[in-house]
């Protein structure tokens, strides 16, 4: 009887334990993300395009983490699955998506007008711009953000397609380049990596 | 008793081998069944939208996807997103112009994949839209189904 009452009293210590362990450690362990992190020496390139409500530069943003994605209207499935998931993130991060600006820079500016990339964001949700440019202009700004495009011949319906670099390039408040998250990552994954930089 | 019994086993034995025939007959050729069509909503801007399904061969034969059409697209290609080698996504026809889907076998057209891309949408994609596509099979011929436009699950 003594040895069991013992026992018992060893079990419980053991699991109180185990859980206020796993407390400490979930508390105070450093944030893993999900997106790729890069370490910025200098300031996110600070570029100027067009929107259908004016000039639109990154810098006008400061104070908010901004989504730069480049991309196409004429894209049906890669583009639309990729801003599906920033519109779901959004939703996730509920209040803190005011915190979070998403610009879509046009990949094929010979097509795409402001106001056409203007309707096509807001599809998605309210708060998206799109922006576009010369071709002089977009090329710098994707140099600048490592953002590979180039056209290729498609059919006759298509006309020509272009392949695009599909990430989606984070800047946190400050400005600075800190996040990339690859092509496919979940809703889930960026809300928790927006709502962290949004906090810190 | 028993003779009743004989008759009853000798009834179901017939019944068997009916059956089989049958199912010998109906199985010979590919087969194909279409599951879970769907669009993703876009807006009218977009000119161009894309159907995904999957699509099951249930037949002991290939069968290929070699095209589709609709009233509701001015032209429908079948094509691919894919990962260039810059690591870039691409799309592009595919190849040979056609989807096969092997005897037994299941093929999915889903988000970054293989889809049916509608060019020039003529109506609006707006969620509980449903559109009429007739696909076109190398051997099963057209198949007409409905696609339901809706956000991804």
């Amino acid at each position: 009887m003594r040895n069991l009452s013992r026992g018992l009293w060893l079990g419980v210590g053991a699991v109180l334990l185990i859980v206020l362990g796993w407390w400490a450690w979930d508390r105070f362990r450093p944030y893993a993300f999900h997106g790729t992190v890069l370490q910025s020496a200098e300031p996110a390139f600070d570029f100027e395009l067009q929107s259908a409500d004016g000039p639109v530069r990154l810098s006008d943003f400061r104070g908010k983490v901004v989504l730069l994605y480049f991309g196409y209207t004429f894209c049906p499935d890669v583009c639309p699955t990729t801003l599906f998931e920033v519109q779901r993130t959004m939703e996730l991060l509920g209040d803190d998506a005011d915190q979070v600006q998403l610009i879509m820079i046009s990949v094929d500016p010979a097509r795409d007008t402001p106001e056409r990339l203007k309707e096509y964001v807001q599809y998605f949700h309210p708060s998206f711009i799109g922006v576009t440019g010369s071709e002089d202009a977009i090329a710098e700004v994707a140099t600048h953000y490592g953002i590979y495009y180039q056209k290729h011949e498609g059919t006759p319906a298509t006309g020509y397609l272009v392949d695009h670099t599909a990430t989606i390039t984070v800047i946190d408040r400050k400005g600075y380049v800190k996040l990339v998250f690859p092509y496919g990552t979940p809703a889930e994954d960026m809300a928790a990596d927006l709502a962290y930089l949004i906090r810190h | 008793m028993r003779r009743s019994m004989r008759k009853f086993l000798l009834l179901g034995i017939a019944g068997l081998l009916v059956g089989a025939l049958a199912a010998c007959a109906k199985a010979q050729g590919p087969h194909i069944v279409v599951e879970d069509a769907w669009g993703r909503p876009s807006p009218k801007v977009a000119t161009a939208g894309a159907f995904y399904m999957t699509l099951r061969n249930t037949g002991n034969e290939d069968d290929a996807l070699i095209g589709a059409e609709s009233d509701a697209c001015g032209t429908v290609e079948l094509h691919e997103s894919f990962k260039t080698p810059e690591g870039a996504m691409g799309m592009r026809p595919v190849e040979g112009g056609k989807i096969v889907i092997p005897a037994g076998e299941t093929v999915e057209l889903k988000m970054g994949g293989l889809h049916i891309m509608c060019i020039d949408k003529q109506v609006d994609f707006t969620p509980g839209t449903k559109v009429q596509l007739t696909l076109h099979f190398e051997k099963s011929g057209d198949m007409p189904i409905e696609v339901e436009i809706r956000q991804p699950k």
